[in-house]
This record gives structure tokens, sequence and C-alpha cells, in this order.
């Protein structure tokens, strides 16, 4: 077969295939297109409202910022956020307007609004946030009958109770975190002894769990500076620490 | 297509870009014949083939302004767009059976052979009937053909060849070009 009688053969295959077009193709391919127009505008204005609705998802989330939330969970328990309370007074730079001031002196933290004779702490959980290090204790039963005090330090060892043992967390600083009227082994039977590997905040240790008191050792890089506050829902205790030239 | 439209082609499409409808369609009109043979070639059904090349008509409508180069790219841009539209409609058909379209009456001495070419045809794949179908069915050029399928010429000639091929093994590429 020549490559001319391949070609008409083909041809003609392709012919058969395809006949021909409908008389009504051209009208209705014009009206069509007719009806198209139109698509020019709603498809901008789709896309111009689909950037505005992006734009302003992004600043709801930039604003409520649903991911500030305390990220790693070392023992079990589900995290919620409900501020209910802010005991912490003195003033320095907060990077989130409705919390408390940073301060880098003791202070007490005041009673939970529905404490319980002993509050039995469930979960410690920690995460890392822009500006600072997030330590949360959640209770199980509601909130200790008894102040909790956050005392500074300048260095990372802390005495145990009751034994009166020196233990060292890393870090270059500490805060001592005394809880009156809790237990950490009714509920919790998680690390007592947790490198977050955080910048700022890098180990929660136990001091003490005897007779309703808990005492946990934070070692710390930063300025030591930290705010506290009562979140409920479940019941539970904030600790910022904040982040600084290491 | 006319001399006096070929003569005015540019600003026809100038204003075919600026939304004339009536240019667009000086313009769009003289392609919609080989624009609903390839679909049809490709998708093995003439009712959807007008379908493909309604949709694609409408896109190009939309996209004109997105046209690279001048008037002359018109052609193998639009028969892109249907190609496009094709693999498109394929996808989307919830059955996968291609239709085989109504075969006319035919001289019974070249029923066979025809036939025979025909089977082979429809044994490609749709992407592979294309280059044939402009190569062959069309008679694009061969640069044109590569513009269609968006490849270089040689990969073009590579994929008319290869096609033409598989439907009669002794071909020479001297019988193809």
């Amino acid at each position: 077969m020549s490559n001319d009688d391949f070609r008409r053969e083909l041809n003609s295959t392709f012919d058969q295939v395809s006949g021909s077009p409908s008389p009504g193709l051209r009208d209705r391919v014009r009206s069509g297109i007719a009806q198209a127009p139109e698509a020019r505008g709603p498809f901008w204005i789709a896309t111009v409202a689909a950037c505005v609705i992006a734009v302003l998802l992004v600043g709801v989330l930039f604003v409520a910022n649903p991911l500030r939330r305390p990220s790693s969970s070392v023992g079990p328990g589900v995290p919620t956020a409900s501020p209910s309370a802010t005991p912490s007074p003195s003033p320095s730079t907060s990077p989130e307007p409705q919390l408390p001031a940073f301060v880098c002196a003791s202070s007490v933290a005041g009673q939970h609004p529905s404490s319980e004779p002993v509050a039995f702490v469930s979960d410690l959980r920690s995460g890392t946030h822009a500006g600072y290090d997030r330590l949360t204790i959640d209770f199980s039963n509601g909130g200790p009958s008894g102040a909790v005090e956050l005392k500074p330090q300048s260095g990372t060892t802390f005495t145990q109770s009751p034994s009166g043992m020196s233990v060292t967390t890393k870090g270059r600083s500490g805060i001592l975190v005394v809880i009156h009227g809790a237990d950490l082994h009714s509920a919790y039977n998680g690390s007592v002894d947790i490198v977050t590997g955080y910048a700022t905040l890098v180990e929660v240790k136990r001091v003490e769990d005897f007779e309703g008191v808990v005492q946990l050792g934070l070692g710390i890089n930063g300025t030591g500076c930290y705010r506290a506050f009562w979140l409920s829902n479940p019941d539970r205790l904030v600790i910022d620490v904040e982040a600084g030239n290491q | 297509m006319s001399a006096a439209v070929l003569e005015q082609r540019p600003q026809i499409l100038a204003r075919a870009a600026q939304g004339d409808l009536d240019s667009f369609s000086q313009l769009i009109d003289p392609l919609l014949d080989p624009a609903y043979r390839l679909a049809a070639v490709m998708l093995g059904d003439r009712s959807a083939a007008e379908d493909a090349v309604q949709e694609a008509s409408i896109k190009a409508w939309r996209k004109l302004r997105q046209l690279r180069g001048d008037a002359q790219s018109l052609r193998a841009w639009f028969l892109s767009i249907v190609a496009n539209e094709c693999r498109m409609a394929r996808r989307t058909r919830w059955f996968s059976v291609i239709r085989v379209a109504d075969v006319p009456a035919q001289a019974p001495d070249d029923r066979e052979s025809h036939s025979d070419l025909r089977r082979a045809l429809m044994r490609l794949t749709p992407d592979e009937r294309l280059p044939l179908v402009l190569h062959f069915y069309l008679d694009l050029p061969l640069d044109e053909v590569a513009r269609t399928l968006r490849v270089s010429p040689s990969a073009a000639k590579s994929r008319i060849y290869r096609a033409a091929k598989r439907l009669r093994a002794d071909l020479t590429i001297e019988e193809v070009f």
C-alpha cells in the first residue's frame, strides 16, 4: 500500500467514525457562548470573594489563634479554653490582652473558685508558643483548696520534701510551684520528670507530693518571668513562662 | 476562511478579546468543523463530540485573552482546548464504554479492509489517535500539530509515526511524512 493509499484509507475511516457535524452545531455553540459572557463577571467576583473570605479567615484565626493552646500532652486529659480567673497582678508585657501580665517575683495565685479539699492533678501538659512556653496542670475534681505559690529562683536545684534531698533540673534558673490542697498520685499516672525540649521551659520535675501539697520544680531558660491563671472545663492551672534572651 | 477575514484577523481577534461576540464567532466558526471531527475521532461518539466542541468554544471565549501569539495561533490553541475537553469528557463519564459511531453503508469490496483499519484505529487510545487526526485528517502542518499537542515538532513527528505504525506495521517514516 502506498503512502497515498494509506492516507486515503485512513481519512475514509476517520470520515466513517466522525461523520459530519449536525447542522445545528454552529447555532448551538453560538447560543452557548451568548450565555457565557455573564460568566466572566461572576468568575472574577467569585475569585475576589474567595480571596476576601480567605483573608478574613486568616484574620479571624490570627486573632482567635486556636493553635496557642497547649500542644503536647504527657498524660491523659483533654484541653479546652475558657478563662475563669486571673490572679496575677504585677505589670509587664503581655502577648494576649485578655491574659494577665508576666511577673518576675514570687507571687501567690489565689484559690480556685470551686475548690476541693484535695484536688487531684490529672495531667501535666506543656506547649511552646511565640514569646512563652506553657505548663498546664489539669485537675479532675475541681481546683485545690489552698493557695498556689510561684517562687522564681536563680538556680535549678530544688529540695525534695519530705526527704530533704536535692534535685536539679535542666535550664539556667527555676521556678518552684507550690500547690496547697492537691495531690499528684490519685488521678495522675504520667511522668513526674518531663523534659520538654523547648527553649524556655526545659523541664518539669516533681519536688513534693505529700500530705496534700504538690511542689513542682520548673527548670527554665530566659527571664524567669511568668504569669499564672485559672481556666475551667476542665479545671486547670496555666503557667506561662516568658521567653527572653537566651 | 475568506481572504477578507484573514486580512482582518488581528483586528477581529482584538475585538473578540474585548468581548465582542460577533468577532469571536467570525474567528471560531471556521474551526468548528475540524474541532468536531477531532472530538468525534477522539471520543468515538458524535453526540459527545458536539458537546465537547460546545464546551471548548465557551472556554475559548472566556479565555481568549490568555491566547499567546497572534491570530495564526488560534487554530492550534482552540484544537488543544477541544482535545482537553475530550479528555475531561472521558474522565467524567461514569461509564467507560465508548459508543461506536454509526457506520454508514459502504461498497462491499472495500468494507473489509476499512473495517480492519477502523478496528485498529479504535484500539488506539484517544491520545494516540489525536496526532493522527491532526496530521492526516485535518492536514495540519507539523509545527501546528506540535503546538496543538504542546510538544516540540520532533516529538510530534515521533508521536504521529508511532501511532501510524500501530495501524500498519510495515509503514516507513517516508510514507508518513
